[in-house]
């Protein structure tokens, strides 16, 4: 079995199990703690709305923040918008998604795809850099912060060298990357890259618990 | 010096000598830590276990906190409020706890050291930073547990365990009891306002502080006026005046629980319709929104604050103003757990329009309001004295933007912190209650 061969099968097969059952466990755990009926008298009963409410705007920082969290709103919506472009309008990865789905989209040309990766990587770097160095980042930042940023970083860089044959044979760096995106899938569960599963949940509750007190959150 | 600030220096007194006596309360290591983890595993939920789980460690809930702005100490960072009881979620009770046991640290006493001064100190509950997270995260609910957890753990600082045992113990605070309500209701009468005392059943059942029978006697004449003059049957019941709740800001959930049976029960035995709470931020939050929780049953009466009061009635025309025609202008402080915890934003801002005073909002104000710097009992503590006047100082930047002529606010503990800042800072803007400004504007 070649390299290629070992990353496109049993790795690709075992690491999408690891990714799908650690999401679920990790959802399913949380949520099966449980929480208490709030027998107050709630002051604005539309729970749904004040959740999805929420889960838009927390998305647009409030005016009397913005001003204090440029940086990281600007720089969060470069990456996730870039990040998203590359890996869903990328021609190779359509192909990957349809053997597992079953259906495609139409793709973006090359040079976009290039240029939007090279961006992604780029703030990434930009934001591994910013952890290390800011001194509230700093100091609040474990192993998790750190892993997490790496395991999505190796993929961003080893896509772009095996879109550009750069480093060695075509069949060679495919397989890396293919490694490096299971290695990311692997970590998911365990990390806080589990935040793309729980975001808009969270968001949702802040909606919901504040908007019965009256308050759009 | 005017009455008022000489008020002040007085209260100020009293609060110097409080809880001397006391220190970390006495417990072996191993009980503390089994106290604090206990809270954490009745207190841990499936929402707070999605805001844990969620949290991004990005930082950006630093820039919400006035502590952090005035000091830029990352330790004052809401995210590093709560890191033990994330230990302990990873450890204890996270779905993935199997893996993450070997690789965090259990709690421990020189946790609960170090965190004393963080979520006591350094915190006021104050929640602006829940509405900077991306994620949606409860942080300021987060802190809450540590602090509960700590009073468990015997870390509760002596001020608050002093005012704690005094509510629990003898049903007073700062030395307020029945009887000395009774004598400032029987001063107020010789003053021509009547305060219906003890009346076996009412429609309305108004609470009042130690603070405001103590410091802002005003502000209990002023909704005795304005009550008499809507005409409602309306009391206060000497058993069960104090609306302050000692255990909602220290931490102690056995003297939350009493203080919140004692006036439920005491408003159910006089069949009152609405439960009024006066100037006081948290005591709204603990009987609008933890007291049907707390006594395991929906209230069967409504809980109003003084704002919320004043505006429906001046809506329905029961309350009239002489409206102000001298283009006064205010800017009015959101008290953060009447606003930002509790929805009461345009209600008092309603009020002071109908008052015609020109209102000039801060640039940060309603639910991104900057906390007073004081609240959740801070105010009290000796350990935060500098802290707390660094983070006045960012309210009084803003207050001095606005260029308005007086701040108001609708909360007696606000105001207290306000001007004990002033006082520190030779800061010449009056500070006013809202009820005290409504009733002062009564029309005839």
């Amino acid at each position: 079995m070649t390299l290629l061969e070992f990353a496109s099968g049993p790795a690709l097969q075992w690491s999408l199990w690891i990714f799908v059952f650690g999401v679920t466990w990790r959802i399913v755990g949380a949520v099966f703690l449980m929480a208490k009926k709030d027998l107050s008298r709630a002051r604005h009963k539309k729970n749904l709305s004040d959740g999805v409410r929420t889960m838009l705007s927390r998305s647009i920082p409030a005016h009397a923040f913005e001003k204090r969290i440029r940086f990281q709103h600007i720089s969060g919506y470069a990456w996730h918008l870039a990040l998203f472009v590359s890996v869903l309008f990328f021609a190779p990865h359509i192909l990957f998604f349809e053997s597992l789905l079953g259906f495609s989209w139409p793709h973006l040309p090359n040079t976009i795809i290039l240029f939007t990766a090279a961006i992604a990587t780029g703030v990434l770097i930009a934001l591994l850099i910013r952890r290390a160095t800011h001194h509230v980042q700093r100091f609040i930042s474990n192993a998790d912060d750190y892993i997490s940023i790496v395991v999505v970083l190796v993929p961003l860089i080893t896509g772009i060298l095996a879109f550009a044959h750069i480093g060695g044979r075509y069949e060679t760096l495919l397989a890396i990357h293919l490694l490096s995106v299971e290695a990311m899938f692997i970590w998911f569960p365990f990390g806080k890259l589990m935040h793309t599963a729980m975001t808009f949940p969270s968001r949702y509750q802040a909606g919901t618990s504040f908007g019965r007190r009256g308050v759009k959150a | 010096m005017n009455a008022q600030m000489a008020s002040l220096h007085d209260f100020r007194n009293t609060l110097h000598g409080l809880g001397d006596n006391l220190g970390i309360e006495d417990m072996p290591d191993e009980e503390r830590v089994s106290r604090a983890k206990k809270t954490f595993l009745r207190k841990l939920d499936g929402r707070k276990a999605v805001d844990l789980d969620t949290c991004l460690q990005c930082g950006m809930c630093a820039e919400a906190c006035h502590f952090f702005e005035a000091t830029q100490d990352e330790r004052y960072s809401p995210v590093y409020k709560f890191r033990p009881l994330r230990r302990f979620y990873r450890r204890e009770m996270s779905p993935m706890r199997w893996l993450y046991r070997p690789f965090t640290r259990d709690i421990g006493v020189e946790d609960f050291e170090e965190w004393q001064h963080l979520v006591y100190d350094a915190c006021t509950g104050c929640g602006r930073c829940d509405m900077m997270c991306p994620m949606g995260i409860n942080i300021s609910t987060l802190i809450r547990v540590m602090r509960e957890g700590l009073a468990a753990a015997g870390y509760m600082p002596p001020e608050l365990q002093a005012l704690r045992n005094e509510q629990r113990d003898q049903n007073t605070l700062f030395g307020v009891g029945k009887e000395q309500l009774k004598a400032l209701v029987d001063k107020l009468r010789t003053e021509n306002v009547n305060v219906p005392l003890d009346r076996e059943q009412a429609d309305v059942m108004l609470l009042t502080t130690a603070v405001e029978v103590s410091l802002f006697p005003d502000a209990l004449a002023a909704s005795a006026r304005i009550l008499n003059k809507t005409g409602v049957d309306w009391t206060i019941r000497s058993n069960a005046f104090e609306a302050a709740n000692v255990g909602l800001i220290s931490g102690d959930d056995p003297t939350l629980n009493l203080a919140i049976k004692r006036i439920v029960e005491e408003a159910k035995s006089c069949g009152v319709k609405t439960l009024l709470l006066p100037e006081s931020g948290h005591a709204y939050q603990a009987m609008r929104w933890e007291a049907a929780n707390e006594m395991g049953e929906a209230l069967s009466f409504d809980v109003l604050s003084m704002p919320e009061y004043m505006s429906s009635e001046i809506q329905a025309g029961r309350i009239k103003l002489k409206a102000q025609s001298n283009g006064a202008s205010v800017t009015y402080h959101d008290p953060c757990r009447l606003s930002r915890k509790s929805g009461v934003m345009q209600q008092p801002r309603d009020v002071l329009a109908a008052l015609g005073l020109d209102i000039r909002e801060t640039d940060a104000n309603g639910r991104e309001n900057y906390c007073c710097g004081g609240g959740c009992g801070e105010y009290v503590l000796k350990s935060a004295t500098s802290l707390r006047q660094k983070a006045f100082e960012i309210k009084r930047r803003e207050f001095d933007e606005t260029g308005a002529d007086a701040v108001v606010t609708g909360c007696a503990n606000c105001r207290i912190n306000l001007l004990i800042g002033a006082d520190n800072s030779g800061w010449q803007t009056p500070v006013k209650s809202l009820v005290e400004t409504v009733a002062a504007s009564l029309a005839d």
